[in-house]
């Protein structure tokens, strides 16, 4: 089970991202971010847990990103 | 003085116990409930982790499932390819892939039937799953055994039918530890060495 990333390059948060259209909404973003190794909402999770992969980003920096969509987005620990 | 702590990386350690218990405990799930029955949720709760650390090794439902065939399956190869090669006669190879076959079987009851179910769902058609060099070279042993007159002209899937299908169904038996008549079955070397000798009949008509 290899991941290029290490782990603790690896944040994972729960948000409420949940229908195709908030997807399509924050997926321009996080694409255009290049910041982002990757990144991957699992919207059949009850948490809709985002999880990026990013050297640079802190948790802070993404939560103040995906808030300023209006959505809520919160470290899972 | 604590300014400093916020400079520090977080410390987050891989933890192989925990990543074999994920592993483990999801294939237990999915064949005692289904594919439908694996939630990352009630995942973390049967392996005792949190559910970021689950998310921390697989992106969602779909790429754990991935994963876990990929490494059964690579499994299954390690196994089933131990002391063969395609050049053997079509008895020797046909024997060492029966018992190979179910030592895997015998020892990775979960794994064997996580991989049949997989195998049988539309799962396997996903583009994240590795092709293994299992099938090129079970498919060059019964070319080998074809050229050297050992087997009479047939397609492939009657060749498997003949070669694997009454192995397998022995196999159900064993497992399921209940025979025609009722009292236990249990597969012997002896009872497959003589299986063996039908099978190469049936395989080699004049």
């Amino acid at each position: 089970m290899e991941t290029n990333t290490e782990i603790e390059n690896i944040l994972i948060f729960k948000t409420n991202i949940k229908t195709e259209t908030d997807y399509c909404s924050v997926k321009k973003i996080l694409n255009l971010n290049k910041n982002m190794n990757e990144w991957s909402i699992d919207r059949e999770d009850v948490d809709c847990v985002l999880r990026i992969e990013s050297e640079t980003l802190t948790e802070n920096e993404i939560i103040e990103l995906i808030e300023a969509f209006g959505f809520s987005c919160r470290e899972l620990v | 003085m604590n300014i400093h702590l916020y400079l520090l990386p977080k410390m987050r350690t891989r933890d192989e116990h925990k990543e074999i218990a994920i592993r483990e405990k999801a294939m237990e799930m999915i064949v005692n409930e289904g594919f439908d029955g694996l939630s990352m949720q009630k995942l973390a709760k049967a392996a005792g982790v949190s559910p970021a650390t689950i998310y921390i090794y697989y992106k969602n439902r779909e790429d754990l499932l991935n994963r876990l065939y990929n490494d059964v399956q690579k499994k299954f190869a390690e196994v089933a390819l131990k002391k063969f090669n395609p050049d053997l006669t079509l008895e020797q190879g046909l024997w060492i892939q029966w018992k190979n076959r179910l030592k895997f079987i015998i020892e990775f009851p979960v794994y064997f039937q996580f991989f049949e179910q997989f195998r049988n769902s539309p799962c396997i058609n996903h583009k994240d799953i590795d092709k293994s060099d299992f099938k090129e070279n079970m498919k060059q042993f019964a070319m080998n055994a074809a050229k050297r007159g050992e087997l009479s002209k047939m397609e492939p899937e009657t060749f498997w039918a003949i070669a694997y299908g009454p192995f397998y169904t022995l196999v159900k038996f064993h497992l399921q530890e209940i025979s025609m008549m009722g009292n236990s079955y249990k597969i012997t070397d002896a009872k497959l060495k003589q299986v063996l000798k039908m099978v190469l009949m049936a395989l080699k008509t004049k």
